[in-house]
């Protein structure tokens, strides 16, 4: 059986494990593009009260924001087949890797809505006030002055949610996707050996985390005047 | 010129404006003056649609609209021929000084860039900040935001200006420069409505005082009349509060 732990294991599993750092990747950048897009929506929803809708993304929200993300993606892998079968579509040879990236999607989209719907609240109503003086439309208003100024409010809150998604990306292995820790898990269970594989993976996350962590910093100082 | 008729606006069940009637001529200073709660200041954003009155007629120059029904093509028409000049300045914190005068005359009515920059150039040297074209309102003091503000509204060139209490949030010591530049903005024949409470740009520069309380207009007429020889109890009163002729003798 050997050592409990062996520090070799650990260098010969990385680049195996890291091999499967795109999955994390696409999971981590299709959800947060979907997500910011479709929460912007949301947020608009909700700011314009739009009759109908509003409840609608008001209990959408408070859902996702009330049950964990693996509730979440048991109820996309097994419930969506089976609620499009009821209008003959067939979904059941999907990849799974769609599911996962559905639902991480719709749980972005609800988190991505509430920090945008907060910045553009937290521009002053003066603002708008003054764009309306001077003959700008709502459009005009939203687009050249509130958008602009809700962008720096929300960026920082935007970084912490994109690590936040990063690091609950490794929940997919439970549906069996073969990401990085559903690799560890894989070597693990064929050599006995899941602690180094375990470590491997925490090392990545630490990495990437702290890296991402960075750039925002970064673009956060060069983004933003003053 | 511009002819308000019969506004009356609500709050919930506090109302604010109980029907009042306002006339402004061309080139003329309106000043309105009035104890806090009064209405004045709601009744200039009436006259913009930053409140929709409940009621009420609004006429500038040849454009008349019901301020009940008014869409939002006749709104935005309104808020074309008028500009606003705010007690917080409200300069946008995402422009520097010459784009928030550039903003409305290339974004609303469409000018050309160069002449809009050549436009908000002018208007910025005009209140006296061509050293501070470039300067964002963080980096700007209180009496500089509001210049830039006015530069804003003049460059619009609108039939009328709405100067909403423009020195209340300024530091004693900037208030002359704002009044000296909006002195300046009188002499150019601009149409102006002022809410204020400086009694000494009341006195000099207006050519009708106008004198608000509890929703309605008191009383009205020259500043001649309203200072020396005011008609109501009203009037008097509140002006000996302000100009502090408190009789102190025991």
């Amino acid at each position: 059986m050997g050592k409990l732990f062996d520090v070799a294991l650990v260098f010969e599993y990385m680049p195996v494990i890291l091999s499967r750092f795109p999955v994390t990747l696409l999971i981590v950048s299709t959800s947060i593009i979907g997500g910011t897009l479709l929460g912007f929506l949301i947020a608009l929803v909700r700011l314009y009260r739009v009759p109908v809708l509003n409840p609608a993304v008001v209990s959408y929200i408070s859902f996702i924001r009330g049950t964990p993300v693996i509730i979440q993606m048991f109820l996309v892998y097994y419930g969506f087949p089976l609620l499009l079968l009821q209008v003959g579509i067939n979904i059941n040879r999907w990849d799974k890797l769609y599911f996962v990236l559905i639902s991480y999607m719709l749980n972005n989209a609800a988190f991505m809505a509430e920090i945008i719907r907060s910045a553009i609240a937290s521009v002053p109503a003066g603002q708008t006030e003054a764009a309306h003086s001077v003959g700008l439309s709502g459009f005009q208003t939203l687009r050249r002055i509130v958008l602009p100024q809700a962008f720096f409010t929300a960026f920082p809150a935007f970084g912490t949610r994109v690590v936040n998604t990063l690091e609950s990306t490794s929940l997919a292995f439970t549906l069996g996707i073969l990401d990085m820790l559903g690799q560890a898990q894989a070597i693990g269970v064929r050599t006995y050996h899941l602690l180094e594989g375990y470590v491997v993976v925490a090392l990545v996350f630490i990495a990437a985390s702290m890296l991402l962590e960075k750039g925002f910093a970064w673009m956060e100082r060069r983004l933003i005047p003053n | 010129m511009i002819q308000v008729k019969g506004v009356r606006k609500s709050f919930g069940k506090n109302e604010v404006l109980k029907g009042v009637d306002l006339n402004v001529k061309k080139g003329e200073v309106v000043v309105i003056l009035g104890p806090s709660g009064s209405g004045k200041t709601t009744l200039l954003r009436c006259v913009n649609f930053l409140e929709i009155a409940d009621d009420g007629d609004l006429t500038i120059g040849d454009l008349s609209v019901r301020f009940k029904h008014a869409t939002k093509k006749e709104i935005l028409r309104v808020r074309r021929r008028t500009a606003m000049v705010f007690q917080n300045y409200n300069l946008f914190n995402n422009k520097n000084a010459i784009e928030n005068v550039m903003e409305g005359l290339v974004t609303a009515r469409k000018v050309p860039a160069a002449d809009a920059y050549a436009t908000a150039k002018k208007e910025l040297d005009k209140v006296g900040l061509s050293d501070k074209y470039d300067a964002y309102p963080s980096q700007l003091s209180g009496g500089q935001q509001q210049r830039v503000a006015i530069a804003r509204a003049v460059s619009l060139n609108p039939e009328v200006i709405l100067f909403d209490e423009p020195t209340s949030a300024l530091d004693p010591e900037l208030v002359g420069e704002v009044l000296a530049v909006m002195r300046a903005v009188a002499r150019e024949g601009i149409t102006m409505i002022v809410v204020t409470h400086e009694m000494s740009f009341a006195h000099d520069i207006a050519d009708h005082v106008v004198f608000m309380d509890a929703g309605v207009i008191v009383e009205e007429g020259t500043p001649k009349e309203i200072f020396t020889n005011p008609r109501e109890a009203r009037t008097k009163q509140f002006l000996d509060r302000i100009l502090l002729k408190y009789d102190y003798s025991i």
